[in-house]
């Protein structure tokens, strides 16, 4: 416990991945589970650069920097899916939408 | 205890605290607050571990960016009060905490006892300052060994930018002609509204505003076939008698008639 060391930032990575995990398990406002998968998109990058760090390595950081691109993607995709699912079925409750199911 | 592990400990502690106030807090906002902690502590993460420029990415693309967009969105969708948490599932609020306890313990076990493999890289704190700095080193390696994924990732985003325009475009398209509103269509009507080119003897369409999209969309795709159908299948679209078929519906295009 002396030195900090990669195992710290995996640590705290495996803790937020898992916190954001169970947010999309157990929520069900969508906003929210969006919320929780943008935490867990962080933990990846923790991930990523703490390898990098450890391994004296630029690597790990570029595909930070990619998955944070995508995420930027993504958040704008999901966000637009949300719209389109508050105007069309009158809720942010992925409970009661059940159209594909039907 | 050196100092590092003492800055660590801050803000990984604030950054998982924040992280589980996003997942319990009742109100979204107050998710995305809490969301906005967790970011802003793991850029500091970032510049621990020699990612300077990662760290402003971080803060300028997440809570400058998708924190804003997220904001934005909580503000427009009408939010009613979620029954996750007036008791409802406690069993599989209780089974969730347990599962997630054992995957940690499962994940901690791998990364505690996991052994180090592969040969370190060359980018130390002196090879950095040598060749310039963090950003300086990831732009070699961004437009160099990765083009191609740098032109995927744009590609992405702008597909990403058309999609969120088709999603959110309006459901109401309403066109004026001759002082006087004339046509609204949506969902699944391609070209928006054409009703400009009904005859004159034809009924024109009422206009449909957001309230009373369920009562029945009319759907026109051309001057010749004009129908009372709604636009989506399976819920009950209350039907109204005499304003069944075309042409004979005098009258359906006013707003009082309904």
């Amino acid at each position: 416990m002396g030195e900090l060391t990669a195992t710290h930032f995996l640590l705290l990575s495996a803790a937020l991945f898992i916190t954001g995990m169970m947010g999309v398990l157990t929520r069900r406002n969508v906003l929210v589970i969006f919320m929780s998968v943008e935490l867990m998109v962080n933990a990846v990058n923790v991930s990523f650069v703490g390898f990098a760090w450890e391994q004296n390595s630029m690597i790990g950081q570029t595909f930070a920097l990619f998955v944070i691109g995508i995420a930027a993607a993504e958040a704008v995709l999901g966000l637009g899916i949300v719209m389109a699912l508050s105007r069309r079925a009158d809720t942010v409750d992925v409970a009661e939408v059940t159209e594909l199911r039907d | 205890m050196t100092p590092e592990v003492l800055v660590f400990d801050i803000l990984a502690v604030i950054a998982i605290i924040a992280g589980i106030g996003v997942v319990v807090s009742r109100n979204p906002v107050h998710s995305a607050v809490a969301l906005v902690v967790t970011f802003v502590n793991l850029a500091g993460i970032f510049v621990m571990l020699r990612a300077e420029f990662l760290a402003a990415v971080q803060i300028i693309v997440y809570t400058g960016a998708i924190l804003v967009l997220v904001l934005f969105v909580i503000m427009l969708v009408d939010m009613d009060d979620l029954p996750e948490f007036h008791g409802g599932a406690p069993l599989q609020r209780l089974s969730a905490i347990v599962i997630g306890l054992i995957l940690l313990g499962e994940v901690a076990a791998a990364v505690v006892t996991r052994t180090v493999v592969g040969q370190p890289g060359p980018w130390n704190e002196e090879t950095i300052a040598a060749a310039g700095g963090n950003v300086q080193v990831l732009g070699q390696f961004l437009y160099s060994g990765y083009v191609l994924p740098i032109q995927a990732v744009a590609i992405v985003l702008l597909v990403g930018t058309i999609g969120a325009l088709v999603m959110a475009r309006p459901d109401e398209i309403t066109t004026r002609t001759r002082g006087r509103t004339t046509g609204t269509i949506s969902l699944g009507h391609s070209r928006g509204a054409d009703l400009v080119a009904l005859p004159s003897g034809a009924p024109t369409a009422r206009v449909i505003h957001r309230e009373d999209m369920r009562d029945g969309l009319v759907m026109v795709t051309s001057a010749d076939a004009y129908t009372e159908q709604a636009a989506w299948a399976g819920t009950d679209v209350p039907s109204e008698p005499g304003a069944a078929e075309y042409p004979t519906g005098a009258g359906i295009g006013s707003e009082e008639n309904r």
